[in-house]
């Protein structure tokens, strides 16, 4: 399995000594990789993360974001959009694929291994304490209050992902109406996130063409 | 070997299913075929995933593997559901890493990214419509208010957030 990961990497290095100039279809600000990120810190910081993710995997993507971005900026937003877009249109848990996907751009097969495994464990250990205690907190009131209340915050905490995430996805005008159309498919018809997701890549190509065509602005440009 | 019957099973349901809700019907069905929960429970394990952090299908492995083997069968079901994120998706980051410069990959995301930004937006919507509803509502919309006020203006970080709500939910809600 080791040798598969020294392509990407080699690969990322190149790109790095090139520069933007020479670089055009590469995103303005890509990250360098990192040499210096050993799967055991990933474990570590994945696991605290596991700690944290209410509400469908989702808050994952905003950990991800204050975290690795807006903190240590080990990785652009669009390319966690990226991600998130993968991951989510793979089959499985969501929050597996997208740590994977993490770990696997940070250093390679071993770290995304080690990001699944932080970001599994934490469910499965407070979830053998729950199963254990599982009539004592049933019906517990200040549980269900409790609850209630972190289940308050899991819009907002989405909510502050997406705003985080808004200016690499909109990057066009065209975008606009790409996200628009999402959002209405998958809120009034509940179009699932595959079929978004190969919409998407159509649209993409369909915008690329005609701004092509009219000889607009270069391919990539931000 | 029920342990293997908990891997398989949820091998299948990890392959099969796409995160989040859409799990439960799949679980639903494996776990009642083999007897390793009642309905009742399903029905629980949903509000237990919704109550700890961690995916459903995550919790759902761990619930029904402990009630059927221990945590052996906890360990073995949450490998079971992993498993397309440790193959499939592995494949897939490999293949992406290679493919993500080139110009038609390029062109894709460039629609692809509002979608997915969409789709967030979306999932908003769909959990605030749940999530501030019932008999809890003036309480849970000041939380939330006031979350998305320390999330976006005062950056507070998401476990911070979630405390304080967790705190709040203690203190309003009766």
């Amino acid at each position: 399995m080791e040798p598969t990961e020294l392509p990407s990497r080699e690969k990322k290095q190149g790109e790095a000594e090139q520069g933007p100039a020479e670089a055009p279809l590469a995103m303005p600000k890509t990250a360098p990789p990192r040499e210096d990120v050993t799967p055991l810190q990933l474990f570590w910081e994945f696991f605290k993360i596991g700690c944290f993710t209410f509400g469908g995997g989702w808050s994952i993507v905003s950990q991800i974001e204050q975290n690795y971005i807006s903190r240590r900026q080990w990785m652009t937003s669009q390319e966690l959009l990226d991600l998130t877009s993968v991951g989510r249109s793979l089959p499985g848990v969501m929050i597996g694929n997208v740590s994977f996907l993490f770990g696997y751009q940070i250093g390679g097969l071993r770290c995304g291994y080690a990001c699944v495994l932080g970001i599994a464990l934490p469910p499965l250990l407070i979830l053998t304490f729950v199963t254990t205690m599982y009539s004592m907190l049933q019906g517990n009131p200040y549980v269900l209050h409790a609850m209630t209340g972190v289940r308050a915050a899991v819009a907002p905490i989405i909510l502050s992902a997406a705003a985080m995430l808004r200016k690499g996805a909109l990057e066009r005008p065209a975008c606009w109406a790409v996200a628009a159309g999402a959002f209405l498919l998958s809120l009034r018809y509940n179009v699932g996130s595959v079929q978004l997701v190969v919409l998407g890549m159509a649209a993409g190509l369909a915008v690329s063409w005609w701004d092509k065509r009219r000889g607009g602005r270069p391919h990539g440009a931000a | 070997m029920v342990l293997l019957e908990l891997l398989w099973s949820f091998v299948k349901i990890g392959f099969t299913s796409f995160g989040g809700l859409s799990m439960i019907p799949l679980i639903s069905d494996e776990m009642l075929s083999h007897g390793w929960m009642t309905a009742l429970e399903v029905s629980d394990i949903v509000a237990i995933a919704e109550m700890t952090p961690g995916p459903v299908g995550l919790n759902c492995a761990t619930f029904a593997g402990i009630r059927a083997a221990g945590l052996a069968g906890a360990a073995a079901a949450n490998l079971g559901v992993l498993l397309p994120s440790l193959t499939l998706c592995a494949a897939a980051a490999v293949f992406f890493a290679r493919v993500k410069d080139s110009e038609l990959v390029q062109n894709m995301m460039v629609g692809v990214r509002p979608a997915c930004f969409g789709l967030i937006c979306a999932t908003v919507l769909k959990l605030g419509a749940t999530n501030y509803s019932g008999p809890a509502l003036p309480a849970t919309a000041a939380i939330g208010l006031l979350d998305v006020l320390l999330l976006l203006k005062l950056r507070w970080s998401v476990p911070r957030v979630l405390a304080v709500s967790a705190l709040l939910g203690l203190l309003l809600v009766h």
